[in-house]
């Protein structure tokens, strides 16, 4: 009989020898057992071999562990020992193969998870990206907003600057310390007269526009005359002048609020009245606007 | 007296011989089973160095354990249970070294599995700050 110990490298040739002792054995007892243990090895066995996303990953081990399995179960009549021994030996193989399938089967759910990790940090950083794409184009488009407000208020700035200068041009208004002065000729006016030539008046129809234009711009309008004629009298018609031109203005749509007539006769002049044309430059209406807080004029000199 | 036992000392010679030709014929003591006990001894060497001793502690010292028994065996001249313990101290071994390895795959599995699971916890908060 096999009565030594296995060596378990040579397992199949083992597993035929044990397989013909089973049969002498079999051929000669008459109630053969199968050594103690064996059955709870085979149960174990069993459990894992029917466990298929495990078993898949150990087919070299199971079938060792089967091996032993066998010669476990063969029985041994009176050696005890080497019963145990055997049963011994299948079971630490059946445990291998349990250990060894937990492995193999932790080994094929990295590929899962690193598919998983991978997936996550390609999402991670997806976001970090499209985050960091918003933030810089909204980032950017602030910058470009706040730079085309800026632009647009230096523009409109500019360009209301540029407007008062053009509509002064037009006037062919002075910018003095009082303010813009828009002089009326006295061609306005006939000698003597402090009526205004009948129909429109181009230069007046302008500052219309103007006040229209810049509504909180308020006006003084002066009349000064030469030194013909009493001062009284020049007095009068200076004040009749400014009163006229304040009139038309009204007439045409401008709040007589925002216009203050004075007569200044002829103490202002601005040229000398001994020659013709110096009293024809002194015989004028001033119509000087006042300058608005709001928006500067062109600098005073 | 000697001399009357002369013939029956030959006889006790022989019988003794007899006898230990016949134990020779029927189970000549087998050699110690060397190549076993180095296949043990490698086994556990093997199984310390993957630190079984962390992570399959028990098992590593039951094959200890067993190679000890196989070597009081060989003492005691009882070669076929010194061959069995041997046996059995290197699939022991060899156990304590597959659990280990088994341990350490899962805690690897683990650690991945911690990794991306902060990496989509953390997008959740940021996914829902924005």
């Amino acid at each position: 009989m096999n009565t030594s110990t296995i060596n378990y490298a040579r397992v199949p040739r083992m597993l035929a020898v044990a397989a013909a002792v089973t049969l002498a054995v079999t051929s000669c007892a008459t109630a053969p057992q199968s050594p103690n243990g064996s059955a709870e090895v085979r149960n174990k066995l069993n459990a894992l071999q029917s466990n298929s996303s495990l078993a898949n990953h150990v087919p070299v081990e199971l079938r060792e562990a089967e091996a032993a399995v066998l010669i476990a179960e063969a029985p041994v009549g009176q050696d005890v020992a080497l019963g145990q021994h055997r049963v011994y030996m299948a079971d630490q193989l059946v445990e291998i193969a349990t250990a060894n399938a937990a492995t193999g089967y932790a080994e094929g759910q990295r590929e899962v998870l690193a598919q998983k990790r991978d997936n996550a940090r390609l999402d991670a950083r997806t976001r970090e990206a499209d985050k960091a794409r918003r933030e810089s184009a909204m980032a950017k488009s602030a910058t470009e907003d706040a730079r085309a407000a800026a632009a647009t208020n230096a523009t409109e700035a500019a360009e209301k600057e540029k407007e008062l200068l053009r509509q002064i041009d037009v006037l062919q208004a002075e910018a003095t310390d009082r303010g813009l002065v828009l002089t009326l000729g006295d061609v306005l006016f006939a000698t003597g007269r402090s009526d205004l030539k009948s129909g429109r008046n181009n230069t007046l129809d302008k500052l219309i526009v103007f006040l229209n234009e810049y509504p909180d711009r308020s006006v003084t309008i002066e009349g000064h005359t030469d030194d013909v004629g009493s001062l009284e009298m020049n007095q009068t018609l200076s004040q009749h002048r400014a009163n006229n031109v304040k009139s038309y203005l009204t007439q045409h749509g401008i709040q007589s609020a925002r216009l203050a007539a004075t007569g200044m006769g002829e103490t202002v002049p601005i040229a000398d009245n001994l020659s013709a044309s110096g009293r024809q430059q002194n015989r004028r209406v001033e119509v000087i606007i006042q300058k608005s807080p709001a928006v500067p004029t062109a600098s005073t000199n | 007296m000697f001399a009357t036992n002369r013939p029956r000392r030959l006889l006790a010679v022989a019988a003794c011989a007899a006898t230990m030709l016949l134990i020779g014929a029927c189970a000549s003591a087998p050699p110690s089973p060397t190549a076993a006990l180095t296949e043990a001894k490698s086994a556990i060497q093997a199984a310390e160095r993957d630190d079984a001793s962390h992570f399959a502690a028990a098992e590593l010292d039951k094959a200890r354990q067993k190679l000890i028994l196989a070597n009081k065996a060989v003492v005691a001249e009882d070669m076929i249970l010194a061959e069995r313990f041997a046996q059995e101290a290197t699939v022991t071994a060899n156990l304590a070294a597959a659990k280990t390895a088994a341990t350490k795959a899962v805690a690897i599995n683990e650690e991945m599995g911690r990794g991306t699971e902060a990496l989509l916890e953390e997008m959740q908060r940021v996914g829902d700050q924005q």
